[in-house]
């Protein structure tokens, strides 16, 4: 009795879990017929599964769409390689540019003290060459992308206002099933002020337009939220945010953008 | 293990692989749910668990491109929460944000703390309080063996698979977990 105890003990605890079957739960069940200190432990171990199967934690849902968690782990991920990706090319052009610009006011007096005194006369001076670097076009392209840059940033930040907001669940009073917006509601006026300079930069940003729009009316409806708001409320700019796939949106026009 | 693997992970892990960013929201609607139930199970926090999660597919979509194609994505993806847990845990233990696992016989030291455990809203009742404090109590191991097993009913064998560890290891684990969860409600019945 005493090694069949022993032998069966562990498996008491298998048959309690739901794990023990066939000859095996036959031969436990038999065993617990007989032996009242088995029979303890095992109503014991059924008690805490019981317990466990009661916990409404067993079927938590996730508080979050699955689009909206995948546009968060893109955004996680874009952050996290942002430094490396994101070569700034415009930024290693500045220094030529600021070299070209110097050059282009410094070369004539020196070119002019360098210049031997004429013998006889002066020979005429040729037509200067002219200064690629600093061609209109290249200054074009120069503005443009740090227009693009802008742009990707800003759509960048009002994507992370935007994940914040989708992502909220910090109770600011649990009896109102209210919801603490913390720093979104700020940020999104703050971005709402800087949208003007942003979006104003013509073609450079022209194909962000349609995105640079949805992202006005998001911002805006969370601009307005109190700082402590409604479960409801919130619920409604997710739909909307959601609805117009605008976190996808902002992350591919951020890449395009960024070039 | 069949529902959570199969040709459709299989896919959509060769195309995360190749950078494509779009097979990211398929995968995660196929298993995120299960993924919370495993990191709220573990760590009783709907917000860390959250966190947990978005970790887990991080850590998916960097590592695609390394991962065995010739092994179900399903019990990575819950091995990777898992110990994605383990971690936040441990973490949240040095932050003194939550219980440590006890020694034997330390119970009702910590069940006499009546503070109201973070998921006191989400449980509602003395009970899912002190099946908290019981499971918060086993070592970090077992704790993983009871949730996959009573939190997503997996058998020994894909518990196994998941965690990396034996059969057999398995089988005491659970055995062990129980009867010390057994204790701690015991002790801490009012």
């Amino acid at each position: 009795m005493i090694l069949a105890h022993l032998r069966l003990r562990r498996r008491v605890s298998l048959l309690a879990a739901g794990l023990a079957l066939g000859r095996e739960r036959d031969q436990v069940l038999a065993h617990l017929e007989l032996c009242a200190r088995c029979r303890s432990d095992y109503e014991g171990l059924r008690a805490v599964v019981a317990a466990i199967q009661r916990d409404p934690l067993r079927s938590a849902e996730p508080p979050l769409s699955a689009s909206v968690l995948a546009a968060r782990v893109l955004h996680q991920l874009e952050r996290a390689e942002a430094p490396a990706r994101r070569p700034r090319y415009w930024l290693a052009a500045l220094p030529v540019a600021a070299a070209a610009l110097a050059a282009l006011f410094l070369a004539p007096s020196v070119v002019e003290r360098l210049r031997p005194e004429p013998r006889v006369a002066r020979a005429p001076i040729p037509p200067a060459e002219p200064n690629t670097l600093l061609s209109e076009d290249a200054l074009a392209r120069i503005e443009r992308n740090l227009a693009r840059e802008q742009a990707a940033r800003y759509l960048n930040e009002a994507g992370e206002v935007l994940v914040t907001v989708a992502a909220t669940g910090v109770d600011c009073d649990r009896k109102d099933d209210r919801l603490d917006m913390g720093e979104a509601t700020e940020r999104s006026r703050e971005l709402l002020e800087r949208r003007r300079l942003v979006v104003d930069s013509g073609e450079a940003v022209a194909s962000a337009q349609g995105v640079f729009d949805d992202v006005e009316l998001a911002l805006r409806q969370v601009a307005e939220l109190p700082a402590c708001v409604k479960r409801h409320d919130v619920e409604l700019v997710q739909k909307d945010v959601e609805a117009r796939q605008l976190l996808m949106r902002i992350r591919l026009m951020q890449r395009e953008l960024e070039g | 293990m069949g529902a959570e693997g199969g040709a459709d992970d299989r896919e959509l892990m060769e195309r995360l692989a190749r950078g494509d960013r779009e097979a990211l929201t398929p995968l995660v609607d196929r298993h995120q749910r299960r993924l919370y139930r495993i990191a709220v199970g573990y760590l009783r926090e709907r917000e860390d668990a959250l966190d947990v999660v978005q970790e887990a597919f991080v850590k998916v979509f960097q590592a695609a491109s390394r991962w065995d194609g010739s092994a179900d994505a399903g019990p990575w993806l819950s091995r990777v929460t898992v110990n994605l847990s383990i971690d936040r845990w441990r973490r949240n233990k040095r932050r003194g944000q939550t219980f440590s696992p006890l020694a034997e016989g330390d119970h009702l030291d910590v069940l006499a703390d009546h503070r109201p455990a973070p998921d006191r809203g989400v449980l509602g009742r003395e009970s899912g309080e002190r099946l908290a404090v019981a499971l918060r109590a086993l070592p970090e191991r077992q704790r993983a063996v009871v949730v996959l097993r009573h939190y997503q009913e997996l058998s020994l064998e894909e518990i196994a698979t998941t965690l990396g560890m034996s059969l057999g290891t398995v089988k005491s684990s659970l055995h062990r977990a129980l009867h010390r969860m057994r204790d701690t409600l015991t002790e801490a019945k009012p």
